[in-house]
């Protein structure tokens, strides 16, 4: 009786034991593969273990490729030229690349494992992009929607940036999520300033990390972002400048004029800041600071729906029919948009309708 | 064809038709149920079907006989075969990832998912009941797993034409899906006589 | 009822906190296979199609945006409001790319009555037929839909053919 439970025992503890030990061998070299090295723009040299997704290595390595969708495959947003050591495209890819992009071999970094050597190209101003630690040193309201979030970087200790540019901002795991999410604001600060920066983040009914930095962030917390991304920012010339932006489209527009502040600029412009009525106005005092500051700049906020009690006396009616109002011909003018696409179009018919060529006016896309 | 080499083919096409593992003996179906709505995913969980059914019949046939009999363990079959099956699927997992990737997003994914499919196990255990030989079992094992691949790709065809068809609101999803299964099992009776087994 | 491990990944994706705050599915405690099939049904009942009901969203939506953020009068009898906040939301099913969160506000004068939905709406009910689990903030019941946004459907025969 015993000797039969032994054995049993015995013979199924040996019998999993061993395929356990398989599972272990195998795990140690089929599934392992080695260490392997990545060649980026053909000089850097970088030595990782292999088997991840070729977008887990490079953040590791302090390389960030943009991607929104924290790796799933979902935006399309992390590709990569591969020239060697990439294999079949995957059908996880194939949603996102055109034809173009499968003859150049751009592929989704997120979803391409890294099995063995590779050569990579990335764009050399990925290579500024950084992950920041910072803390909260302020946290204030702005309108009944946006609040001002000032951070003190920790480390590394300074950032270099464009004014108009924006960074990724890391919203951590907190009650209502399980990892964390990543999110893009504008900086709206000086960048002179490279140990500060600031963001304008107006609270979204459904947004995870909105929702955090309105309810949960409190002054003196940790924060983690990245960056600095995007190509939208003051072109060198003399033109006359048109700004437009409504809401926390503000962000960019007014790190630039501050940069321009700075720099002692003459250059004219004028920025049409819209809103709805007097509740959705904020720094009026800033953008009258700024007027000082620079002789040639003029502050102009028009309000589509004022209240009557707002007793509001600035410009009144739709942004698109205010500048259409205040421009008088599109010669030397180049022009800065920041809001969301119907806006940015309307406006854009607006401007081309006056005479400013298509190609000088800049627009931030990802409104 | 003498009885030794007639018995494994008539075990296989036995197998397919009149002893379908899914449509006569009812294993399998939970996967069955749900992955029959696309025609493709359906295809990459038949083959995957197939691939593992033959393979762990001949395992188990192997441990079975060379292990449990000699040492008096036959009623420890059922823990065993599950384990045995287990890792097989891992392992196979692990290759099929290293070497093709591109296969082990078309197939490997259907892997943990058919770990669990009492399918499996039933032609490992039917296997011990029938007494089958190594070679029977591999044809059994073969043949079950082409059977249940058939019996999902008949399942896939017919619901993507229920899709346009209009169900009485009582009977939707799981309802008329088992009634469908229930009226492809009375035809596969139909196959019945047809070959000297079961 | 088990699902593919395609259907699993893209219902991971819907739950809380992870695309959004309160996810695409509400309280329903449903397979995500179940819930498509569910509103399929209805929507045949109605007599229309998904596509037909994510045009006309999209259609009232394009109309709106001339409001730039506010109420504009689209013909018939329609107050539609179109405003958007920065960034993108990738689809939970992942094949859409970032879709922009763009809200849009119908209010139907005759009917009395208003619906709200994003831009994301309008991708999952036309691609993929999803109006959101039951309980979401977000949860469109096709006939609602249907009724206040007036789409074009066929009278659905109830009965058997005597």
């Amino acid at each position: 009786m015993v000797s039969a439970l032994l054995i049993s025992v015995g013979a199924v503890s040996g019998i999993s034991a061993f395929l356990a030990l398989l599972m272990v061998i195998a795990d140690a070299t089929i599934a392992n593969y080695g260490d392997v090295k990545i060649t980026i723009n053909g000089d850097k040299e970088l030595d990782v273990k292999g088997g991840k997704p070729l977008l887990g290595i490079l953040m590791e390595e302090g390389i960030f490729i943009p991607s929104a969708c924290g790796g799933r495959g979902s935006c399309g947003l992390c590709k990569v030229r591969v020239t060697e050591g990439a294999g079949q495209f995957l059908p996880t890819e194939l949603p996102w690349l055109t034809e173009e992009d499968k003859a150049a071999n751009i592929r989704l970094s997120c979803q391409l494992k890294v099995k063995n050597d590779m050569f990579i190209e990335i764009p050399e101003e990925l290579f500024n992009v950084r992950q920041f630690r910072s803390r909260v040193s302020s946290l204030r309201d702005l309108t009944h929607d946006i609040k001002e979030l000032r951070l003190e970087l920790i480390d590394p200790a300074e950032i270099e940036m464009l004014p108009g540019q924006f960074v990724q901002l890391q919203t951590p795991e907190y009650e209502l999520t399980d990892e964390p999410v990543y999110r893009a604001y504008s900086v709206s600060s000086d960048t002179k300033d490279r140990r500060r920066i600031e963001l304008e983040i107006r609270l979204v009914p459904n947004g995870i990390c909105t929702t955090y930095v309105h309810n949960y962030l409190k002054e003196g917390d940790e924060i983690i972002f990245n960056g600095p991304y995007g190509d939208f920012h003051l072109r060198e010339t003399e033109r006359e400048i048109i700004f437009i932006a409504g809401g926390s489209g503000m962000a960019p527009i007014k790190s630039i004029l501050l940069n321009m502040a700075d720099e002692g600029s003459t250059r004219r412009a004028r920025y049409f800041f819209g809103a709805r009525s007097t509740r959705d106005l904020f720094l009026v005092d800033k953008m009258r600071e700024l007027e000082e500051k620079l002789p040639n700049f003029t502050f102009i906020p028009a309000l589509s729906n004022p209240e009557p009690d707002d007793n509001w006396k600035g410009a009144t009616g739709l942004i698109t029919d205010v500048v259409a109002d205040h421009l008088e011909s599109g010669d030397n003018v180049e022009a800065y948009l920041c809001g969301s696409p119907g806006m940015i179009d309307a406006c854009i018919k607006v401007l081309t309708d006056k005479g400013v060529p298509e190609e000088l006016i800049y627009y931030d896309k990802f409104g | 064809m003498s009885p030794e080499t007639a018995y494994p083919v008539a075990i296989f096409f036995a197998a397919i038709f009149t002893n379908n593992i899914l449509l006569s003996n009812y294993l399998g179906m939970c996967s069955f149920l749900s992955v029959s709505r696309e025609i493709k995913t359906s295809i990459g969980l038949g083959v995957a079907v197939i691939f593992v059914m033959a393979s762990t019949s001949m395992l188990n046939w192997v441990v079975y006989y060379k292990i449990l009999i000699p040492l008096e363990l036959e009623y420890l079959r059922f823990i065993i075969f599950i384990i045995v099956i287990a890792a097989f699927v891992q392992l196979v997992e692990m290759i099929i990832e290293r070497v093709s990737e591109v296969l082990y997003t078309a197939l490997g994914i259907f892997l943990p998912l058919i770990t669990v499919n009492c399918a499996i196990l039933g032609v490992s255990l039917f296997m011990v009941i029938r007494e089958y030989s190594f070679i029977e079992s591999f044809t059994f094992g073969l043949g079950s797993g082409i059977g249940w691949f058939l019996a999902i790709m008949a399942m896939a065809g017919i619901r993507q034409k229920l899709k346009r068809a209009r169900i009485p609101r009582g009977l939707e999803g799981a309802g008329i899906s088992l009634i469908i299964t229930g009226m492809m099992a009375l035809a596969f009776m139909g196959f019945s006589g047809m070959l000297p087994i079961g | 009822m088990k699902q593919t491990p395609q259907m699993k990944k893209i219902q991971e994706n819907m739950r809380p906190g992870v695309l959004t705050l309160r996810g695409f599915l509400g309280a329903d405690t449903r397979d995500l296979v179940e819930i498509l099939e569910g509103d399929a049904a209805e929507v045949r009942r109605i007599g229309t199609t998904h596509r037909a009901i994510a045009d006309r969203m999209r259609y009232l939506r394009d109309q709106g945006m001339r409001g730039l953020g506010e109420f504009i009068d689209v013909e018939p009898h329609f107050e539609v409001r179109v405003d958007s906040v920065r960034g993108g939301i990738p689809s939970p099913f992942g094949d859409a790319g970032l879709i922009r969160k763009t809200n849009t506000t119908v209010r139907n004068k005759v009917l009395g009555r208003e619906i709200f939905y994003t831009d994301v709406n309008i991708h999952l009910i036309g691609d993929h037929g999803f109006y959101e689990g039951r309980g979401s903030l977000f949860r469109m019941e096709p006939h609602e839909l249907a009724e206040i946004l007036e789409v074009e459907t066929e009278q659905q025969q109830t009965e058997l053919p005597g």
